[in-house]
């Protein structure tokens, strides 16, 4: 409660005992006043206004009655991704992270209840549901094992006004999903007070002790992020070249026979352990130290470089192949004499 | 001079009290403005009794006046305190004169600057405004009366 004085000009810079009027002022606010997103619910405002004028006796003061109008709970949560795009995943991936911001728009405390979709539609294929995890160490980033797993009704984020939380839903991803498909994952927050039409009001639960009265938002909303599948596929072309003895290419006993196995990955993403492998066909005989990747010279050793002959076959370890790329192989062998 | 200080201090150690059922009045309302779309899509502002309101929501504030009394109400002024969570909206009438420093003075909005803190000053906004007075020509006569209105918003 506060009084304040004023003295005023008066016109003709004359000051006599008319001129000191005063207007004894009273207001109060009984809770904090306005924040970034409006008043706080519960504040009451209070309206009190002061005539003055000077009768027969002097200065009189005439306080009106004071009107007091309590501020009801305005109730609007906002959803925003906080992923700058789309999140790469193979197919079969687990836990997906999709992150997401959650903010209590309105002016009193709110608790809000969340929910993952999965299944949206407009998109390639639907990620399944994994679980949503609560930001708990509030770094903006999942944390398995110390951010906290999130379960309905029991600890449903309880926002003070302009507070946030990120909170994260985890998705995992089918394994017949192709290179390309988009999946989309959604986060909706409703209000635990209600939702409903924009302007609907639910008497007595606000925080304050007014009403709820719900926003532009209807008291829940949502944002969505997507996963795009990244991975690559291997095809593998085998061809031969024959040089007989004579010097032409015909498939007699002695001629030598070039085996190419061309491995060509195709897709945004990459394959990984990839192993080219050919068995010695039926009557010809491998030619030692013939094995070469990408025109370079393997022994037949095992565990010296990435290839090796068996005795029945050669097995090439090429690793890791990302999307556009080609690995060849290539053997000989002299057809039985 | 000296008698004039002495009329201050007194005023201010013991200010004058309302004269119990002194002949003029004054008594205060306030009513919520909403905008409202019907169903065929036209737009209606209401004045409803402030049972619910929510920040932005636009408050009228009016402020009643009559003098009962047989005597003139000299230099009759009313001064009304923005409510802290309520911000001025737009001009309060020709006779209305606002303040921006806590009512220590008072003009027409346009005329009033706010210092900034490097020392400039900027023209003072609406949602500056901390007081609204109302001057009735100067002297209320006996048996008149009238209103003052004021919009606000809830902040």
């Amino acid at each position: 409660m506060k009084t304040h004085i004023f003295p005023t000009r008066r016109s003709g810079g004359r000051l006599s005992s008319h001129a000191l009027l005063l207007a004894g002022i009273t207001f109060a606010v009984s809770a904090s006043p306005a924040l970034a997103r409006g008043t706080l619910a519960g504040t009451s405002i209070e309206n009190t206004a002061t005539a003055t004028f000077d009768g027969p006796s002097g200065p009189v003061e005439v306080p009106s009655n004071q009107v007091t109008v309590l501020v009801d709970e305005l109730i609007d949560p906002v959803v925003g991704s906080n992923d700058a795009g789309d999140i790469v995943a193979t197919p079969g991936a687990t836990g997906v992270v999709h992150g997401f911001t959650l903010t209590n728009n309105g002016n009193g405390l709110e608790e809000f209840v969340l929910t993952a979709v999965h299944t949206n539609g407009g998109d390639d294929f639907d990620p399944t549901a994994n679980q949503i995890v609560i930001d708990s160490n509030d770094n903006g980033v999942y944390d398995e094992g110390v951010d906290t797993i999130y379960v309905p009704g029991t600890n449903d984020p309880v926002l003070a006004p302009d507070a946030s939380v990120v909170v994260f839903v985890l998705s995992d991803i089918p394994g017949t999903v192709t290179d390309g498909d988009r999946g989309e994952v959604s986060l909706v927050a409703e209000s635990a007070t209600g939702t409903g039409a924009p302007g609907t009001s639910f008497a007595g639960a606000g925080e304050g002790g007014g009403d709820a009265v719900l926003g532009t938002s209807g008291g829940t909303d949502n944002d969505n992020g997507f996963v795009v599948v990244s991975s690559a596929t291997i095809a593998l072309l085998k061809s031969a070249t024959i040089a007989d003895p004579f010097g032409g290419a015909e498939a007699v006993p002695g001629a030598i026979i070039t085996y190419t196995l061309t491995a060509n990955a195709t897709g945004s993403g990459s394959v990984n352990g990839v192993v080219i492998s050919d068995l010695i066909p039926t009557g010809t005989v491998y030619q030692p130290a013939s094995l070469t990747l990408a025109g370079a010279a393997l022994t037949d050793a095992a565990s010296d470089d990435a290839g090796t002959f068996d005795g029945t076959g050669v097995v090439v370890n090429v690793g890791t192949m990302a999307g556009g790329a080609s690995s060849v192989v290539t053997f000989q062998v002299k057809i039985a004499e | 001079m000296l008698f004039r200080l002495a009329i201050l201090l007194s005023v201010i150690v013991t200010p004058v009290a309302a004269h119990a059922g002194t002949p003029v009045s004054l008594s205060s309302d306030v009513f919520v403005e909403r905008n409202e779309i019907s169903a065929d899509g036209k737009s209606r502002i209401t004045l409803t009794e402030p049972k619910r309101i929510i920040p932005g929501d636009t408050l009228i504030f009016v402020v009643r006046y009559e003098n009962a009394s047989s005597q003139t109400a000299r230099n009759f002024i009313v001064t009304n305190p923005m409510p802290a969570a309520v911000a001025f909206v737009d001009d309060a009438g020709e006779r209305a004169e606002v303040s921006v420093n806590g009512g220590r003075s008072f003009g027409a909005l346009a005329d009033l600057q706010v210092p900034l803190s490097n020392g400039g000053f900027r023209p003072a906004s609406a949602d500056d405004v901390t007081h609204i007075r109302w001057k009735v020509e100067s002297d209320l006569p006996a048996g008149k009366a009238g209103k003052f209105v004021y919009r606000g918003r809830v902040k």
